[in-house]
């Protein structure tokens, strides 16, 4: 975690580079953008559980794409232009007139849906790269207390998930020591009977514990320490939201100059 | 400061009080211990102090339990948060944010306090526990130790008067343990505060304790000093053992009283030195690592080592925690790839084995037994284990009712106690007649008796069945009983490797108590005393 940075100046700044390049809406600026960032992450994120939600997001970013591909050249209204191939109509009824399964695949097509696919894709990724760089908890301590009560229950799932996952790799390899191997649907059974026994008698354990220590317990609370803003915060924030101004010609020397100026 | 008047306790769907009629009042500044075998129902007493028993787990409780005055029936257990600091059996599933300063501040957010008195108090409890180097540490990196103390840490934070802790130092190794009780002592002195611990490991607290409640199962309980309660209690550590193997009138809690207590008759006792020294097994090495390393991140789990284990042996691996014992285990058993080196269990890479091979080659019981169980019911899984051993149906079950008498066939594995789950794992694993059994840390969470039956079963597969057992724990006391060598480790590598009494002798924190009473003979258990003192007669 960077401590010297407010919580929410990742998020700010994610959200300023991500509509910087929503606006320029060109594939090669996108593509370098999240490169940057993607130098960024690796330079900047620390051992945590939610460090890996920036290569989660990319991803998530290419079933983005391939999905939108798939789904633009299936379904949709057809695009005049150059053929490639042409797949077989799906016959549907006549009340659903207008929309069509399957046809002609022109270039055009194809083109228009894969740039829309790496939008969305490089958006999210920017988004996963500010989850990976700030803490969640942090971030939650300095929402508003009405959010808060909410917050921590989140703050909770998130610090459960790491365990969760290291839960079913250590009770995976057990099995495997008894002789069983991995494979098909019954071993997913037998996983998943002891990691839910497991889940359940650690949520009871940690329900305990909030409970004794007094959670929930009065309406109000306090905060142990508030996140305060710096200068460096402005700066970061000011040199995203700066991009907004004339996007196909900043938003890259934006990204840039972020690897020089976080801490 | 705490007050049970005739209280009982029953559990829903279940035929058995847990407690009945207990009533015993602990005075400001008491440290009580709370023994009893595995399953019985210490944890339960504890909880039942905050009221965690029943408010958060249902069942009948009958009579009162007053807190500072306060009635448990009435206030659930977040009324008496800033009263009562409890401390779980395992402190890592309490905990509910994840750097040590924000854990300590948690309690005291949810009771709104003032945010200048939050620093304040949190800088106390840091120097208090020495955790100020540790306060932005992310607290999954801790070691046990100090995970313990973050734990008390945020218990103490809110300045409770009472302070209850479950097991505190079951997984612990012997000098992080003696770190957190010696804490506990200091409280106690200092503060005035009022603790409450149970632990099965009697030998680390006994000293500590002013009372002890034994609970005895079918609803009874003893409450008395210790001198009273180990005049005659079964449950002892060996120190009181050795006492009454030596026939003494008086009853020793510290190793101190004891050598007080026996100096006469130790000059009596001549150090014959009729230990026999380990012979090098002749037979070729059943296991046999070669250079291995393993590494996680920059961090080697394991440097270089090589070790060669032939059939026959008990091999304890012991060392702090985070030392690399179970990297070493789960090297042995093919667990986890070696990067550098050469790893061959009866001339075979144990990474590689799969399904009936593995299982008649090496059996291995993880930290978790529970890991490997997985079917319904103790029967069910006695059957599945002995389809994939492909042995004749109803061995596992037999020999399970060896090991374990009394357990029910039709309960869930999750409902056994922690001895019965480790009892129904092993049956498991050795209906497939392995040539090595591992087991990585068995005694956490076993009681004197259950140790026993382990004990002999060990040795009965070792000497008995000429197999190979290999044993990770911190358990001094099991060591010294069972194993026939000792492989110590620090920082992935190993630093020491002989006979039990040569290495365990060695250190002063790992050396068991009967070595520490009966030093400079190298006697390590009750046994070796009582041999002495026959040829000396």
């Amino acid at each position: 975690m960077n401590r010297s940075l407010h919580p929410l100046v990742w998020w700010i700044w994610a959200g300023a580079m991500a509509t910087a390049v929503a606006m320029t809406s060109s594939i090669s600026i996108a593509i370098a953008v999240v490169g940057v960032t993607a130098i960024v992450v690796r330079n900047k994120a620390e051992v945590t559980p939610w460090a890996a939600s920036f290569s989660w997001s990319l991803k998530m970013g290419l079933w983005v794409i391939a999905i939108r591909v798939l789904t633009g050249v299936l379904i949709g209204v057809p695009m005049p232009g150059r053929k490639i191939l042409t797949l077989p109509i799906i016959p549907l009824p006549h009340w659903m007139a207008g929309i069509r399964i399957g046809g002609p695949v022109t270039l055009e097509r194809l083109t228009s849906t894969a740039h829309d696919g790496i939008m969305i894709a490089s958006i999210i990724a920017l988004l996963g790269a500010a989850a990976s760089l700030s803490s969640p908890h942090r971030l939650l301590r300095s929402m508003p207390v009405m959010v808060y009560e909410f917050g921590v229950s989140v703050v909770i799932a998130t610090s459960i998930l790491p365990q969760f996952v290291t839960s079913i790799s250590r009770i995976k390899q057990a099995q495997r020591l008894r002789g069983h191997e991995n494979t098909g649907l019954l071993s997913w059974r037998r996983i998943a009977l002891p990691l839910f026994e497991e889940t359940l008698s650690r949520s009871l354990d940690l329900a305990a514990a909030m409970d004794s220590r007094g959670y929930g317990f009065t309406r109000k609370r306090s905060k142990y320490r508030k996140d305060r803003w710096t200068s460096k915060d402005y700066l970061l924030c000011g040199i995203a939201v700066a991009s907004l101004v004339k996007p196909e010609f900043l938003v890259l020397v934006a990204a840039v100059s972020t690897l020089a100026v976080a801490p | 400061m705490i007050k049970f008047s005739n209280v009982s306790l029953i559990y829903p769907n279940s035929q058995q009080t847990v407690i009945e009629d207990l009533s015993f009042t602990v005075s400001e500044g008491e440290l009580v211990l709370v023994m009893g075998a595995t399953g019985i129902g210490k944890s339960s007493v504890l909880r039942l102090i905050n009221g965690l028993v029943p408010h958060h787990t249902g069942g009948i409780l009958a009579g009162d339990i007053s807190v500072n005055g306060i009635s448990t029936h009435s206030v659930k257990p977040g009324g008496l948060a800033h009263l009562i600091g409890i401390v779980g059996q395992n402190p890592l599933h309490g905990f509910v944010t994840d750097t040590v300063e924000e854990e300590l501040a948690f309690g005291m957010e949810t009771l709104n306090m003032p945010s200048d008195l939050m620093r304040k108090r949190v800088e106390e409890i840091l120097d208090l526990l020495s955790l100020a180097p540790l306060r932005n540490r992310t607290i999954a990196t801790l070691s046990g130790g100090e995970q313990q103390r973050v734990a008390i840490g945020s218990a103490l934070v809110m300045h409770p008067k009472v302070l209850v802790l479950d097991e505190p130092t079951s997984a612990l190794d012997p000098i992080a343990a003696e770190e957190v009780l010696s804490i506990l002592h200091r409280l106690v002195h200092d503060l005035g505060l009022t603790v409450i611990i149970s632990e099965h490991k009697l030998e680390r607290v006994i000293q500590f304790a002013d009372r002890i409640i034994h609970i005895q199962g079918d609803g009874h309980t003893r409450i008395g000093t210790p001198q009273e309660i180990f005049a005659d209690s079964d449950l002892a550590p060996p120190i009181i053992h050795l006492a009454r193997a030596m026939q003494l009138s008086e009853i020793p809690l510290t190793v101190r009283d004891m050598r007080r207590m026996t100096k006469a008759k130790r000059m009596e006792l001549v150090d014959d030195s009729a230990l026999a020294p380990i012979e090098n097994p002749k037979t070729e090495p059943l296991v046999n690592l070669k250079h291995v390393t393993i590494t996680y991140g920059k961090k080697n789990a394991i440097s270089d080592i090589s070790l060669s284990i032939s059939s026959g042996e008990i091999v304890a691996v012991m060392g702090r925690n985070g030392a690399g014992k179970s990297s070493l285990l789960r090297t042995i058993v093919g667990a986890s790839r070696v990067d550098k080196g050469e790893v061959l269990v009866a001339q075979r890479n144990p990474f590689l084995l799969q399904g009936r091979e593995r299982t008649e080659l090496i059996g291995y019981i993880p930290q978790e037994p529970s890991d490997l169980l997985y079917r319904q019911s103790v029967a069910d899984e006695c059957s599945q284990a002995d389809q994939d051993n492909h042995v004749v149906a109803g061995t596992t079950l037999t020999l399970l009712h060896k090991l374990v008498p009394g357990i029910s066939s039709h309960t869930h594995p999750r409902d056994l106690s922690e001895g019965q789950r480790l009892g129904l794992a092993l049956c498991v694993v050795l209906s497939g007649s392995p040539q090595i059994l591992v087991l990585d840390e068995p005694t956490r969470g076993l009681d004197y008796s259950a140790k026993k039956t382990l004990v002999s079963l060990l040795r009965e597969i070792a000497i008995n069945q000429n197999r190979a057992v290999i044993v990770a724990t911190h358990d001094v006391e099991l060591v010294a009983e069972v194993a026939t060598r000792v492989v110590f480790i620090a920082e992935g590598e190993i630093v020491a490797d002989g006979s039990v009494a040569q290495v365990l002798l060695s250190s002063p924190a790992f050396a068991p108590q009967v070595a520490k009473v009966m030093s400079p003979s190298p006697w390590i258990t009750i046994n070796d005393v009582i041999e002495a003192m026959k040829r000396n007669q």
